[in-house]
C-alpha cells in the first residue's frame, strides 16, 4: 500500500509538472502577443519597451518559463496583465464564487440523477423509461448557452420572477464570502444558473445508474431479495442501487474536478463572477498570468480528486493498487 | 489503467476548455446580416463583371489588401471584399488577406510590410482635438512603429501641422486644420471609408434628458448632470460589458478605467458636449506667450477627505506624472518643462515648444491628485488593489468597486457643481457580455447601456416602448491606407481613381445597416469645430475611375 501511495504521488507531481509546462507554452504559442493587450495605440517605442520590461516580456521565452516555475514554487502566481493586480487574490475570490454555484448543482444532479436512474430500471419497458431516456439525452445534448438563454427569456424577461445576472442584488455590502452567500437574495440569483447546470449534468449519473442497474438486477442476490419477500422499492434502492453506485461515484469525482473551472458558458450567460468567466476573459485579452493560474487551478483540482478516487478504489479493490504499481 | 484514463480525460478536458474559451471570442460582434451582405454584392457585381472582362491594367502587380478576420470585425472583413470586387472591375487584381488583429497591427505599423490595409482609429475623448488624427499623416511619424505607416510626406501639410500645433488662437488653428484636411483629401494617402454610429439605449420610464456626445454616446461626463428622474428612482444604473483595468490613476490605460475615474477626480478643464474647453477647476486660462500657459484655480474646492485643493496639488500632480513617466499620459505632458506656482491661485506651465492644444488635450485630461496622499507613494504601480487611493475632488465620490460585478459613485455635496445633479448615485453593473447587458435593459435592471448594442438587439430595443434607442455618431473612423512606397500607390492619380471605385454608401447601407456615415475626412463631421466640410469626397463613379486611369496611361 505504501509503495502504491508513493508511486501515485510521484505520478501526480510529474503530471502536474507536465501540465504546467504545457499550459505555459500553449498560451505563448496560441494567444496573440499580450503587448497588444497591454499597450494602447499611440504609445512611444520607449514606453512600450518599459511596459514589456515591467511584465518581464522582454526576456526570452525559456527565461520567462524559469521565472514562472520559480515564482510558482514560492506561491507567486504573477501579476495580471489586465487588472495590474496579483492574480492569486482574484483567482481565489472567483473560485469561491464558482464553487458556490457548481457544488449545489452537482449535489442536485448526483442525488436526483441516480435516483431517477433506479426508477428507470424499475419501470423498464414502460413509457416512462423511454421518456426518461429521451429527456436525459435531450438535456445532455442541449447546449447550455441555449438552455440558459431560454431560462432567462422565460423566467427573467417573460415572467420577471427571477434575477438573471450576477450573484446578488447590488449594491450590497458583504463582510465576507459566507456573508455573501448566506442570504435569500443569493439563493434567488442561484436558482436559474444552478438549475441549468444541474439539468445538463443530471443525465450522465441517471443513464450510468440505469446501465449498471440493468447488470446488477440480473444477479442472483436480487432474486434472493425478492424471494425473501422484500418490497420492490427496498430491493431496488437498498440492495441493487448500492451495488450499482460505484461508477457514478467515479463520474462524480471527475465532474467535481472539472467543476472548479466552472461552466464557462453558463457563467458568461448569467454574468456569474466565477472562474470560468475570468478564464474566458483572460484568453480574450491574452492575460497570460491570469489564464495560466485559472488552468493550473483547474488541472490541480482534477489531479487531486482523481488521486483521491484512486485511493478509495485501492481500498475497495486491492487489485487496482497492484496493477498500477506494476505498470 | 484507470489512472491513465483519468489523466487523459483531464488533459482532454483542459484542451477542450481552451477550445471552448477561444471559440466565442472569434464570433464576437457578428451582425445578423453579414451573410446577406455578401450575397447582395455578389449578384450586383456578377452582371457588371461580364461587361468589363476585357479591361486589364497590365502595369499593376497584384495588390495585397490586409484586413481583420471575420471573427474580429465582420464589417472591415466584408468591406475589403467589396473593395476587391469594384477594383477588380477596373482590372486591378486584389488579394484580400484577412489577418489576426495583433499580427495585422504589427505588419501595418511596426513592419510597414503592406500594399493597402483596411484599419481603424477609435474615437477617444483626447482625440477630439485634431492633433492626434492629423498626426497620422505627418511626415515626422513615418518611422517603423509610427502612426503614419503609409509614408505620406507633404511639405505643405507638415508645415501647417507645425503651425497648428503651435497656435494658441482657436480660430487661426481651425483654419490651419481645415487646410490640412483639404490637402489630405486631395492627395488621398488614406481613404476614410466610414464613421460608425454608436447605437445605445436607455429606459425612458426612469430617466430622461440624456446627453449625447460624439464618440462617447451616452456614457459621458455630462449625462449624470443632465438626466432627470421621471419617477422616484434617483440612482442612475448603467450596464456595461467592460470594466476598468484598474482604478489606479497611475496605471490605468483603458478608457473604461478613465470613464469611471473622471467622475471622482477633477480636471482643470472639461470638454463640453461639443468638445469645446470649459472652465472647471481652472477658473480661467491664458497663454502669455506661445510656450507658457497660466491657469487660475478656483478657491472653493475640497477633496473628498476634507482637505482643500490648492495650487500645490496641481503642481504636484503634473510633476508626479512626469516623474513617474506614465506612458498613457506622456503624449499630453511631455512638452512641459517646468510647473511653477506663481501665487496661491495661479499655476504656470513652461513648455519646451509651442503646443496649441494644451488646454484641450493636456489640461482636460490630467486628473488633480491630492498631494497629501500621493506624495508618499514612490512606486504607485506596485500598489495592491485594496491600497489604491480613491480620494479625488470630483463631482462624485468613489463608493465601491467589486471586480467583475459592480462600481458605484455618490454625488459629492461640497462640489461646486453639486446643485446641478438631479440624481444621487450612479452605479455600473458589470456583465459578462453585451447579451447580459441587453437582458438587463429588458428586465429593467439597468437604465442605460454604456456600450453599443449588438446589431441583432437594435430592432428588439426599438420595439420596446420603454426603451429609447440613440444613434450617436462617432468621430473615430475606419480607413483604407495606401502604402505610398509601393507602386502604383505612389501615383496620386491611381489613389484618386481607386477612391472613386469604392462604394461607401453600400458599405454603410449594407454592412452597417445604415447606422453610420460614408467617410470623408480624418476629422469627422461629428466633430464640427474642426471638420472641413469641403474635403474631397470621391463619389462612387466607376466611369470616372476608368477615365482617370486611362488619362494617366494605365490602360495602354
Amino acid at each position: 500500500m505504501r509503495s502504491y501511495l508513493a508511486a501515485r504521488i510521484a505520478q501526480l507531481v510529474l503530471t502536474f509538472f507536465v501540465i504546467l509546462t504545457l499550459v505555459f507554452f500553449l498560451f505563448r504559442l496560441g494567444l496573440p502577443d499580450p503587448t497588444s493587450a497591454l499597450i494602447t495605440e499611440g504609445l512611444s517605442q520607449e514606453d512600450i519597451q518599459r511596459t514589456r520590461e515591467r511584465f518581464g516580456l522582454d526576456l526570452p521565452v525559456w527565461q520567462q518559463y524559469f521565472v514562472f516555475l520559480g515564482n510558482l514554487f514560492t506561491g507567486e502566481l504573477g501579476t495580471s496583465f489586465h487588472y495590474r493586480a496579483p492574480v492569486g487574490f482574484i483567482v481565489v475570490d472567483r473560485l469561491l464564487n464558482t464553487l458556490a454555484m457548481m457544488l449545489p448543482a452537482i449535489l442536485l444532479a448526483y442525488t436526483l440523477g441516480p435516483a431517477l436512474g433506479v426508477q428507470l430500471t424499475w419501470k423498464r419497458g414502460r413509457g416512462i423509461e423511454r421518456g426518461g431516456i429521451t429527456l436525459g439525452l435531450i438535456l445532455r445534448s442541449a447546449p447550455v448557452f441555449w438552455t440558459g438563454m431560454l431560462a432567462i427569456f422565460v423566467f427573467g424577461v417573460g415572467l420577471g420572477i427571477l434575477p438573471t445576472s450576477g450573484m446578488r442584488t447590488l449594491p450590497y455590502e458583504a463582510s465576507g464570502f459566507f456573508d455573501k452567500i448566506l442570504t435569500l437574495d443569493f439563493l434567488r440569483h442561484l436558482i436559474l444558473p444552478m438549475l441549468v447546470v444541474a439539468a445538463y449534468y443530471i443525465a450522465l449519473p441517471m443513464l450510468i445508474m440505469r446501465n449498471t442497474m440493468l447488470e446488477v438486477i440480473g444477479d442472483d442476490f436480487i432474486e434472493f431479495c425478492r424471494a425473501r419477500g422484500f418490497s420492490e422499492a427496498r430491493t431496488m434502492y437498498r440492495h441493487a442501487a448500492r451495488n450499482a453506485l460505484l461508477p457514478v461515484v467515479t463520474q462524480a469525482a471527475v465532474t467535481t474536478g472539472l467543476a472548479v473551472g466552472g461552466q464557462i458558458v453558463v457563467e458568461v450567460v448569467f454574468s456569474w463572477p466565477g472562474l470560468g468567466r475570468e478564464m474566458f476573459q483572460a484568453v480574450q485579452t491574452s492575460d497570460y498570468p491570469m489564464a495560466q493560474a485559472t488552468f493550473i487551478f483547474m488541472a490541480g483540482m482534477i489531479l487531486v480528486l482523481n488521486f483521491l478516487v484512486d485511493l478509495v478504489y485501492g481500498r475497495l479493490d486491492p487489485r487496482v493498487a497492484d496493477a498500477s504499481v506494476r505498470s | 489503467m484507470r489512472t491513465r484514463l483519468l489523466g487523459l480525460l483531464a488533459l482532454l478536458a483542459a484542451l477542450m476548455m481552451i477550445a471552448v474559451a477561444c471559440a466565442p471570442a472569434e464570433q464576437e460582434d457578428e451582425p445578423a446580416d453579414a451573410d446577406e451582405a455578401v450575397e447582395e454584392t455578389d449578384e450586383e457585381e456578377d452582371d457588371e463583371d461580364v461587361a468589363d472582362e476585357d479591361v486589364e491594367v497590365e502595369t499593376f502587380a497584384e495588390i495585397d489588401l490586409l484586413t481583420t478576420t471575420e471573427g474580429y470585425d465582420p464589417i472591415r472583413y466584408e468591406a475589403a471584399f467589396m473593395i476587391e470586387e469594384t477594383w477588380g472591375e477596373l482590372g486591378v487584381d486584389v488579394n484580400v488577406e484577412p489577418t489576426e488583429f495583433s499580427t495585422l497591427i504589427e505588419t501595418f505599423y511596426d513592419q510597414q510590410d503592406f500594399d493597402a490595409v483596411v484599419a481603424g482609429w477609435s474615437g477617444r475623448v483626447d482625440r477630439l482635438d485634431p492633433q492626434h488624427f492629423l498626426g497620422t499623416l505627418h511626415g515626422g511619424q513615418t518611422d517603423l512603429g509610427g502612426n503614419n505607416p503609409g509614408q505620406f510626406v507633404d511639405a505643405d501639410y507638415d508645415e501647417l501641422f507645425e503651425l497648428q500645433r503651435a497656435e494658441p488662437d482657436l480660430e487661426q488653428r481651425v483654419e490651419y486644420v481645415q487646410d490640412m484636411q483639404a490637402i489630405a483629401g486631395e492627395e488621398v494617402p488614406v481613404n476614410v471609408l466610414f464613421y460608425r454610429d454608436e447605437v445605445v439605449a436607455y429606459n425612458n420610464e426612469n430617466f430622461e434628458d440624456f446627453v449625447e456626445m460624439a464618440g462617447e454616446a451616452l456614457y459621458n461626463e455630462w449625462t449624470p448632470y443632465e438626466v432627470t428622474p421621471v419617477g422616484d428612482e434617483t440612482d442612475l444604473t448603467i450596464g456595461t460589458p467592460e470594466e476598468p483595468d484598474t482604478i489606479n490613476p497611475l496605471d490605468s490605460t483603458t478608457v473604461w478605467g478613465w470613464k469611471f475615474m473622471r467622475m471622482y477626480y477633477d480636471k482643470l478643464i472639461r470638454l463640453s458636449p461639443d468638445a469645446e474647453p470649459e472652465a472647471w477647476a481652472a477658473e480661467s486660462w491664458d497663454a502669455p506667450d506661445d510656450t507658457t500657459w497660466e491657469i487660475t484655480l478656483r478657491d472653493d474646492m475640497t477633496f473628498h477627505d476634507g482637505e482643500p485643493v490648492t495650487v500645490d496639488d496641481v503642481k504636484f500632480t503634473y510633476d508626479y506624472y512626469l516623474e513617474q513617466e506614465f506612458g498613457y499620459f506622456m503624449p499630453f505632458i511631455e512638452m512641459i518643462e517646468e510647473t511653477e506656482v506663481v501665487d496661491d491661485e495661479t499655476v504656470r506651465f513652461h513648455l519646451d515648444s509651442p503646443f496649441g492644444p494644451f488646454p484641450n488635450v493636456t489640461l482636460a485630461q490630467i486628473p488633480i491628485l491630492p498631494e497629501h496622499i500621493w506624495a508618499d507613494i514612490d512606486e504607485p504601480q506596485d500598489l495592491a488593489p485594496e491600497d489604491i487611493p480613491t480620494v479625488g475632488s470630483g463631482p462624485m465620490e468613489f463608493e465601491s468597486y467589486d471586480i467583475g460585478e459592480y462600481q458605484s459613485l455618490v454625488v459629492f455635496d461640497d462640489h461646486f457643481t453639486a446643485e446641478d445633479f438631479d440624481i444621487e448615485r450612479m452605479e455600473l453593473i458589470i456583465y459578462a457580455d453585451a447579451e447580459g447587458v441587453f437582458t438587463g435593459l429588458q428586465t429593467q435592471e439597468i437604465d442605460m447601456t454604456a456600450w453599443r448594442l449588438e446589431p441583432g438587439q437594435i430592432p428588439q430595443a426599438e420595439d420596446e416602448d420603454f426603451l429609447t434607442v440613440v444613434n450617436a455618431p462617432d468621430f473615430g473612423y475606419y480607413h483604407l491606407t495606401f502604402n505610398l512606397d509601393v507602386e502604383p500607390f505612389d501615383d496620386p492619380e491611381v489613389r484618386r481613381a481607386l477612391s472613386h471605385a469604392i462604394d461607401k454608401d453600400q458599405i454603410v447601407d449594407v454592412l452597417l445597416d445604415g447606422r453610420g456615415e460614408p467617410g470623408t475626412s480624418v476629422i469627422a463631421p461629428s466633430n464640427p469645430t474642426w471638420h472641413n466640410p469641403d474635403t474631397a469626397t470621391f463619389e462612387f463613379d466607376m466611369d470616372q475611375a476608368r477615365q482617370i486611369l486611362s488619362d494617366a496611361g494605365y490602360y495602354d
